[in-house]
C-alpha cells in the first residue's frame, strides 16, 4: 500500500508546481475589484482544467487552477467511524484558525475534507517551492497524525475504563 | 556576472528606463511610481509620482520626447512631462471601465496604446485643438483582458496578446496624427482597428508577453502553455510554435533579428534562436557555475531542527532571481543588437544581464 505514496505525492508536487504560476489580475467583471478567479468563476477562459489525483477511491486531491489563484482540496483516508470523527474534528480545529495558516480555506470544497486557497499575493510574499513543500508535507503528516490520535483515543478509553471498573 | 539590485521585498510590477539608462521609473506593487537615479551602480530616489489611486500596472518612458505614460488598475492613464525637475501629470481620457493592464509609446511617440480588462486596446493621440489626449478603441474580436502589447517599428501596426489565448495584429493608423501608411508585409490598410492577423498556439494559453523584432518582420509571443510562438511576415505569416518543458514564460524580447530571450516563472532568462524554427540555445543564468552555498554547517541544521522542526535549511533558489521574472527590457544596444538586458521580478530585484 505504501508503495503508492511516493508516486502519488510526486504527481501532486509536479501538478502544484505548474499550477502555482499565478499573476496579479484585476477583475474584468467588476471594476476596481481584484478577487481570486478560482472562487469567483465568472470568466471561464481564466480557469484551468481541474485535475484530480487519486491514490485510491478514498484518498484523492483536487487541484483547481486559474490565472491568479489555486485551490487544492484533499480527501483524507478515513477507514472507520472513529477516524471519521477524528478527521472531522481535527480539520474543523484547523479551519477555524485559517487566518494563521494564511493559505487555508475556511470551508472545504464539496466532497473533500480540507481545502487550501493560494493566491498570487501569497506567491509574491512566499517562495513558491516552499508553499508546495508545505502542502506535500501536510499530506504526508496528516495520516500519521490521524493514526496517532486514534491510538491515543483507544488507549485513553482503555485506561479510563480500567480505572472505573477497578471500583467494582 | 549578472548585476543585481534589490528594491525591497515587494514585487516590482513594471518599469521603464529613460533614453540613456541613467534613470528608472518603476512601481513596487503599489499606486506610486518611483523615479530612481542610476549612477555608478548606485541608486537614489529622485521623485515619487502619486497620482494613481490603485496599483500601477504599466509604465513607459518615451526616450526621444522624455515623457512618461503610466496606467493603473484604477482605469486611468497619465502622461507625465518634466518641468524643471518636477513631473506634472495630464490625465488621459481612456473611457475604459476596467483596469488598464499595459501601456506602450509608439516608435514615433505621437501615440500610445493601453491594454485593459475592458477587452479592448485604447490607442491615444494628442488633440491639439482641445489640448488633451483622446483615445480610440480597438474592440473586435478581443474576447478577454488584453495582457500585453507591442508596436511595429512603422508606427501603424500594433500587436496585442490577451487571456482569450490569441495574439492579434491590428492597424492603429489615426489619420489626424499619422502620415499615410506605407505598405508592409503584414498587409496594407488605411482603416483604424483593422485586424491584420489572429494567431494562437493550438490549444493555447493566456498570452503573457509579445514583441516585434527590430525590423518588424517577426512577431514573437509567449503563453501560459509554456509555448513560444513566432510569426514570420517575410514568409506569408508563417507560424512556428515550440512547446517547452519549462514553467510558463512571462515576457519575451528580441535581441537581434534571429534571437529572443524569454523569462518567466522559471526565474531564469533563456535564449532561443529563430531560423525557420526555434531552437533552445541556453540559459543566461548559469546556476551550476555559481558558487555553491557551501556545505550547511551542522550548527545551522540543529538550530533549524530545534526552533522550527525543519530538516533542511536550504530555502533560496540557485538562480539570481528568487521569484518570477515579470518584465524584460533592452538595456544597451537596442533590439537590433542588444548587448545588455534588464529584468525585474516579483522578488523586488532588477538584474542587468550581459548578452554574449
Amino acid at each position: 500500500m505504501s508503495t503508492t505514496l511516493q508516486p502519488y505525492l510526486k504527481a501532486v508536487r509536479q501538478t502544484l508546481t505548474a499550477a502555482i504560476c499565478l499573476e496579479n489580475f484585476s477583475s474584468q467583471v467588476v471594476e476596481r475589484h481584484n478577487k481570486p478567479e478560482v472562487e469567483v468563476r465568472t470568466s471561464k477562459e481564466l480557469l484551468l482544467t481541474p485535475v484530480t489525483i487519486s491514490r485510491n477511491e478514498k484518498e484523492k486531491v483536487l487541484i483547481e487552477g486559474s490565472i491568479n489563484s489555486l485551490r487544492i482540496s484533499i480527501a483524507i483516508k478515513q477507514a472507520d467511524e472513529i477516524e471519521k470523527i477524528l478527521c472531522h474534528k481535527f480539520m474543523r480545529f484547523m479551519m477555524m484558525r485559517a487566518e494563521n495558516f494564511i493559505v487555508l480555506r475556511r470551508k472545504p470544497v464539496e466532497g473533500y475534507d480540507i481545502s487550501f486557497l493560494i493566491t498570487n499575493f501569497h506567491t509574491e510574499q512566499m517562495y513558491k517551492h516552499k508553499v508546495v513543500d508545505f502542502i506535500i508535507h501536510f499530506m504526508e503528516e496528516i495520516d500519521k497524525e490521524m493514526s496517532e490520535m486514534k491510538l491515543a483515543v483507544n488507549s485513553r478509553a482503555r485506561i479510563s475504563a480500567e480505572e472505573f471498573l477497578k471500583r467494582f | 556576472m549578472p548585476d543585481a539590485h534589490s528594491f525591497g521585498v515587494d514585487p516590482i510590477t513594471c518599469y521603464s528606463w529613460n533614453k540613456d539608462q541613467t534613470q528608472l521609473a518603476l512601481s513596487v506593487n503599489n499606486n506610486e511610481v518611483q523615479i530612481q537615479n542610476f549612477a555608478n551602480g548606485k541608486w537614489s530616489l529622485k521623485n515619487t509620482l502619486t497620482d494613481h489611486t490603485q496599483r500601477v500596472t504599466g509604465i513607459d518612458w518615451a526616450s526621444k520626447s522624455n515623457r512618461i505614460v503610466t496606467c493603473a488598475a484604477d482605469r486611468n492613464a497619465y502622461v507625465w512631462v518634466q518641468e524643471s525637475g518636477k513631473w506634472s501629470p495630464t490625465l488621459v481620457v481612456l473611457g475604459i471601465t476596467r483596469a488598464a493592464t499595459c501601456v506602450k509609446w509608439s516608435p514615433m511617440e505621437n501615440k500610445f496604446a493601453v491594454g485593459s480588462g475592458n477587452r479592448c486596446v485604447a490607442v491615444c493621440s494628442y488633440d491639439k485643438e482641445n489640448n488633451w489626449w483622446t483615445s480610440k478603441k480597438i474592440k473586435k474580436p478581443i474576447r478577454s483582458t488584453v495582457t500585453c502589447l507591442d508596436w511595429h517599428p512603422n508606427n501603424y501596426l500594433i500587436a496585442c496578446g490577451s487571456t482569450d489565448f490569441k495574439a492579434r495584429v491590428y492597424s492603429a493608423y489615426i489619420k489626424e496624427v499619422d502620415e499615410k501608411p506605407a505598405p508592409s508585409n503584414w498587409g496594407t490598410t488605411n482603416n483604424f482597428a483593422n485586424l491584420m492577423g489572429e494567431f494562437s498556439s493550438e490549444a493555447g494559453g493566456w498570452v503573457h508577453g509579445i514583441s516585434f523584432s527590430a525590423s518588424g518582420n517577426h512577431l514573437a509571443w509567449v503563453a501560459h502553455d509554456s509555448s513560444i510562438c513566432v510569426v514570420d511576415a517575410n514568409h506569408g505569416l508563417k507560424l512556428t510554435i515550440v512547446k517547452t518543458e519549462y514553467l510558463p514564460f512571462m515576457d519575451v524580447i528580441w535581441i537581434n533579428e534571429s534571437s529572443i530571450i524569454v523569462a518567466g516563472y522559471g526565474c531564469v532568462p533563456m535564449r532561443f534562436n529563430y531560423k525557420d524554427s526555434l531552437t533552445f540555445v541556453g540559459k543566461l543564468d548559469d546556476a551550476d557555475s555559481k558558487q555553491q552555498p557551501g556545505k550547511v554547517s551542522a550548527m545551522a541544521q540543529f538550530k533549524a531542527m530545534d526552533s522550527r522542526a525543519a530538516t533542511d535549511v536550504e530555502t533560496t533558489l540557485n538562480s539570481t532571481h528568487q521569484n518570477t521574472i515579470v518584465q524584460l527590457s533592452v538595456f544597451a544596444g537596442g533590439k537590433e543588437r542588444c548587448t545588455k538586458l534588464s529584468s525585474v521580478g516579483t522578488d523586488g530585484q532588477i538584474v542587468i544581464w550581459d548578452i554574449k
